[in-house]
C-alpha cells in the first residue's frame, strides 16, 4: 500500500505537474488564438447563412465584414463595428448624392469622388484608432457603392440598401459572437497593462537610483504605454460592465502618469547635470534623499504587486512627504558653508523637483490603489468634474498630403481605366483606393503594404482552388461551409499574430472579394484572372504612391515634427494666457504619436524627434511655471527683465543655435539679478521669488546643457539643408 | 399599424424602426443596470442583453402585426 501510494506519488510529480503547467500555458497562450479562429468561422458562417436565406446579392460582404471587425477582444469588436456602421452609412449617403448629381458627366464624377476620398483619408490622420477607421471607410465605400452605380445609374439606391443590409448582418454576427462565446474582455487586459506600468515604472526607479542612469532611453517607452493604454481604453468603455464607469477615473490617472513621467524626466535631467559638473556634495545630498523616495516606492526592495501593496506605498509616500521638510533641513544643514551660490541654487532647484516628484507620485499612486476598490457615486462624480479635455495637434500640411495622396491614386487608376476601356477598372480603383488609405496611419506604411501584397497573393491562390476546385462539388449550405472554412481558419489564424496580421487580413479580404458564389455558383475563370491582376496592380499602385508621398519615415516629415514641437514652446512663452502643463502635455504627445517614431526608437530621425519631444516637456513646463508666478505682476523692473526672458527662449526655439542659446542665457542672467535686487522693495513675497529663482536657474542649466538637442541640432539642420 | 413606412418615398419595413428602438430601450436598460451595479449578480451578462433585446424586438413586433 505505502509502495504504491509512494509509486503513485512519483508518477504524479514526475507526469501530472509538468501537465498541468502545459495545461495553464496552454490556456493562456493558444486557447484564445483557437477560440478566435472558432469565433471568427462561427460568425462568418452564420452570416453567409443569413444573407442566403435573404437572398442578399452578396453573402461575401457580410463575411467580409466579419472578417475585418472581429478581433481577440469583445470591446474591440464593438468598437470597430459602431464605426464601421457609421462609416458605411456616410459613405453610402454621399454616393447616393454624388450619383444624383454628376452621373452623366464621368470626368467631373470621377473628380469629386477624388475629392471626398482625399477629405476622408485627410479625416483619418486627425483622429485615431477606431474614428480614424470610420473616416477610410466613408471615404472607399464611395468605390464599393458609387462606381458600379456608374454603370447602371437606375440601381444606386438598390445596391446602397444591399451593401448596407450585408455589413449590418455581417456586424451583428461578429457582435454577438464575440459577446456571447468565449467572450474575452478589455478590462482585465486594461487593468493588467495599468499594473504592469505601475510596476515597470517602480520598478525603473529602483534600477536608476542604484545606478544613477539616464532615463533618456525608458521614457518614451513609458510615453508610448500611455497610448497604448488610451487606445485600450477607447474600446474598453464600449463594453458595458464596468469599464465605462472607471473611465474618467482612467483618464485623469493617465493624465497624473504623464506628469509624473515627466517630472522625473526633469529630475532625472538635473541629475545627470550635476554629474557632468563637478559638484559631489550636491548630488550626493540630491541622490540620499532620492532613494528614499525611491525606498518609500518599493517593498522590501521590490515593485508592488497588487493594489493592495500600492495602498501600502501610498501610506509610505504620505509619510515620506510629512518629513520632507525635515529631511531638506538636515540636508542643508550638511552643505558646506563657503559654497557658490549657482551651487547653492542646483540644491534647491533638485529640492523643489523633488517634492513635485513626490507630490504627484502621491497622486498617481492614490488613484492606482484606489481604482479597483468601490467608491461611492458621490466620488466618482467629483471624478467626473475635473474631467480631461481632449486636444488634438496636427500637422496641417502633413494631412493634406496623405489626403492628396488618396485622392491620386484614385484619380491616376481611374484614368487608365476610362483610356484603356479596362474590364476590372472598378476592382483595381476599389483595391487601390483601401490600400492607399486604410494604412495612411500605420507606423511605417511600405512594410504594411509589402506584406498585404504577399497576403493578396495568398488571398488569389486560395480562392482559385477554393472557385474552381471546391466550390463546383459543392451542394447545399454543409458542403459550401466545408470548401470555404479551411481558407477562413488558415487567413484568421493569421491574423493573430500581429507580425503576419496584414497578410491575413489582405488574404481575407481578396479571398472573399473572389469568393464565386451568391445564390448560384458564378465563378469564371477568365473573370477571376483578370481580376487578381488588377488587384496586384492596385497594390503596386499605392506602393508607389505611399513611397512618393512618404510622410512617416522620410527625414523632412520628421523634421517637420520637431519644428511643431519647438513651435509649442514658442506659443507657451508668447501666448496670452499661456496655455496650460496637460495641454501642452497632451499636444506634444499627440504630434509625437501620429509621426510614430515612438513605435521606431531605432532610427536617428526618431530620435531626434523624441530629444525635441523630451526637451520640450522639460523647458515647456518651467515656463509655464514662471509665467503662472509672475501673473498679477506689474512693477516694470521685473515684467521687463522676464518679458524678454521669454522672448529670448522663443526666439533660441524658433532657430536654435549656438548665439540664440548664449542670448537666452543672458536674459535668463539678468533676469535673475533684477529679481535679486528688487529683495528691497519686497514687492515679491518670500516664496514666490524662490519659486521664480529655481524655475529660471532650471531653465538656464538645461539650456547649458551642451548634449542638448538645442545645440546639436543645428548640425542636423546643416546637413538637411 | 402600417407594415410599411414610407422614408422620403422609399418603402421601409416598419420592423427596421423596430429594431433601432428595440435597442435604443436596451441600451437604456443596459445603462441603468450598470448604474445600480446590477451585473455583478449576474451569471451571463452579455447573454442577458440579448434575451432583453430579443424581448423587446419581439414584442414591439407583435404590437406592430
Amino acid at each position: 500500500m505505502n509502495v504504491m501510494s509512494l509509486r503513485w506519488f512519483g508518477v504524479k510529480s514526475r507526469v501530472l505537474m509538468p501537465m498541468r503547467v502545459a495545461w495553464r500555458e496552454w490556456r493562456e497562450e493558444d486557447a484564445p488564438i483557437f477560440a478566435y479562429v472558432i469565433k471568427l468561422l462561427i460568425a462568418s458562417l452564420m452570416a453567409m447563412w443569413i444573407s442566403l436565406f435573404f437572398e442578399l446579392d452578396q453573402p461575401r460582404t457580410a463575411m467580409m465584414t466579419v472578417a475585418i471587425v472581429m478581433q481577440m477582444h469583445s470591446g474591440m469588436v464593438f468598437a470597430k463595428s459602431f464605426y464601421r456602421m457609421l462609416g458605411t452609412t456616410i459613405g453610402i449617403m454621399i454616393s447616393m448624392l454624388i450619383i444624383a448629381l454628376f452621373v452623366q458627366e464621368r470626368i467631373l464624377f470621377l473628380l469629386c469622388m477624388a475629392i471626398w476620398i482625399g477629405i476622408c483619408t485627410a479625416g483619418s490622420m486627425l483622429f485615431r484608432n477606431h474614428q480614424s477607421y470610420a473616416f477610410v471607410l466613408a471615404g472607399y465605400t464611395l468605390c464599393i457603392v458609387g462606381l458600379p452605380a456608374t454603370l447602371h445609374p437606375e440601381q444606386t439606391f438598390y445596391i446602397g440598401v444591399t451593401r448596407i443590409s450585408e455589413i449590418m448582418i455581417g456586424l451583428i454576427c461578429a457582435t454577438l459572437v464575440s459577446d456571447l462565446l468565449f467572450p474575452k474582455r478589455m478590462w482585465g487586459v486594461m487593468i493588467n497593462t495599468m499594473r504592469k506600468r505601475f510596476n515597470d515604472f517602480s520598478d525603473m526607479l529602483l534600477s536608476t537610483a542604484k545606478v544613477g542612469a539616464s532615463t533618456q532611453s525608458v521614457l518614451p517607452k513609458f510615453i508610448a504605454d500611455i497610448f497604448s493604454l488610451e487606445n485600450i481604453q477607447a474600446s474598453a468603455s464600449m463594453e458595458n460592465d464596468k469599464s465605462r464607469l472607471y473611465s474618467q477615473r482612467f483618464n485623469l490617472m493617465n493624465k497624473e502618469f504623464l506628469q509624473v513621467s515627466t517630472s522625473y524626466h526633469a529630475f532625472n535631467q538635473l541629475q545627470m547635470r550635476l554629474h557632468n559638473a563637478d559638484t559631489s556634495t550636491v548630488r550626493a545630498l540630491l541622490d540620499s534623499i532620492f532613494i528614499q523616495l525611491v525606498r518609500a516606492v518599493s517593498m522590501d526592495g521590490r515593485s508592488a504587486r497588487s493594489e493592495d501593496e500600492a495602498l501600502q506605498i501610498e501610506r509610505q509616500l504620505n509619510l515620506f512627504r510629512q518629513m520632507f521638510v525635515d529631511r531638506v533641513s538636515v540636508a542643508k544643514a550638511q552643505l558646506p558653508l563657503g559654497m557658490a551660490d549657482y551651487e547653492r541654487l542646483n540644491f534647491d532647484t533638485g529640492i523643489e523637483l523633488l517634492n513635485r516628484l513626490s507630490q504627484e507620485l502621491h497622486a498617481y499612486t492614490r488613484r492606482y490603489a484606489s481604482f479597483t476598490s468601490h467608491e461611492t457615486q458621490k466620488d466618482l462624480q467629483s471624478v467626473a468634474e475635473q474631467s480631461v479635455k481632449l486636444v488634438t495637434q496636427f500637422d496641417p500640411l502633413l494631412v493634406a498630403l496623405a489626403g492628396i495622396r488618396g485622392a491620386l491614386t484614385l484619380a491616376s487608376l481611374a484614368t487608365v481605366w476610362i483610356l484603356s476601356d479596362w474590364g476590372s477598372g472598378i476592382e483595381a480603383i476599389t483595391i487601390g483606393v483601401v490600400t492607399s488609405t486604410l494604412f495612411a496611419t500605420a507606423p511605417s506604411p511600405r512594410n504594411t503594404i509589402l506584406k498585404f501584397m504577399g497576403g493578396a497573393v495568398l488571398g488569389t491562390i486560395l480562392g482559385y482552388i477554393c472557385n474552381f476546385h471546391l466550390l463546383i462539388y459543392a451542394q447545399g449550405f454543409w458542403m459550401l461551409a466545408l470548401a470555404i472554412s479551411p481558407a477562413i481558419v488558415f487567413a484568421g489564424y493569421l491574423t493573430t499574430k500581429p507580425s503576419t496580421a496584414p497578410i491575413g487580413a489582405a488574404t481575407f479580404i481578396v479571398f472573399m472579394m473572389h469568393l464565386g458564389f451568391n445564390s448560384t455558383f458564378s465563378a469564371n475563370p477568365v473573370t477571376f484572372v483578370n481580376d487578381a491582376i488588377a488587384d496586384l496592380l492596385a497594390v503596386l499602385m499605392s506602393l508607389l504612391m505611399y513611397g512618393l508621398i512618404d510622410l512617416s519615415t522620410s527625414r523632412w516629415s520628421r523634421l517637420r515634427i520637431a519644428k511643431a514641437l519647438r513651435q509649442l514652446v514658442i506659443k507657451c512663452c508668447m501666448d496670452k494666457p499661456s496655455i496650460s502643463r496637460t495641454e501642452l502635455e497632451n499636444r506634444a504627445r499627440d504630434l509625437v504619436q501620429r509621426a510614430g517614431s515612438i513605435q521606431r526608437t531605432g532610427e536617428d530621425a526618431d530620435q531626434m524627434v523624441i530629444q525635441w519631444l523630451l526637451s520640450l516637456l522639460e523647458i515647456g513646463h518651467a515656463i509655464i511655471d514662471l509665467r503662472e508666478n509672475i501673473q498679477g505682476l506689474e512693477d516694470p523692473v521685473l515684467v521687463l527683465p522676464m518679458n524678454s526672458v521669454f522672448q529670448s527662449v522663443a526666439k533660441l526655439y524658433a532657430s536654435p543655435g549656438i548665439s540664440n542659446r548664449n542670448l537666452a542665457i543672458k536674459a535668463i542672467d539678468q533676469a535673475m539679478l533684477a529679481i535679486d535686487e528688487e529683495l528691497a522693495s519686497l514687492a515679491l513675497e518670500y516664496a514666490r521669488r524662490r519659486q521664480l529663482m529655481l524655475m529660471l536657474h532650471f531653465i538656464r542649466s538645461a539650456l547649458l546643457d551642451d548634449d542638448s538637442v538645442l545645440v546639436t541640432s543645428e548640425q542636423h539642420m546643416l546637413e538637411v539643408a | 399599424m402600417p407594415r410599411e413606412v414610407a422614408v422620403f418615398d422609399a418603402l421601409v419595413p416598419t420592423l427596421l424602426f423596430a429594431f433601432v428602438l428595440a435597442g435604443l430601450l436596451t441600451l437604456i436598460i443596459d445603462w441603468l443596470l450598470a448604474r445600480f451595479r446590477i451585473y455583478p449578480h449576474i451569471w451571463y451578462p452579455a447573454l442577458l442583453r440579448l434575451s432583453i433585446f430579443i424581448c423587446m424586438f419581439a414584442g414591439i413586433g407583435l404590437w406592430i402585426y
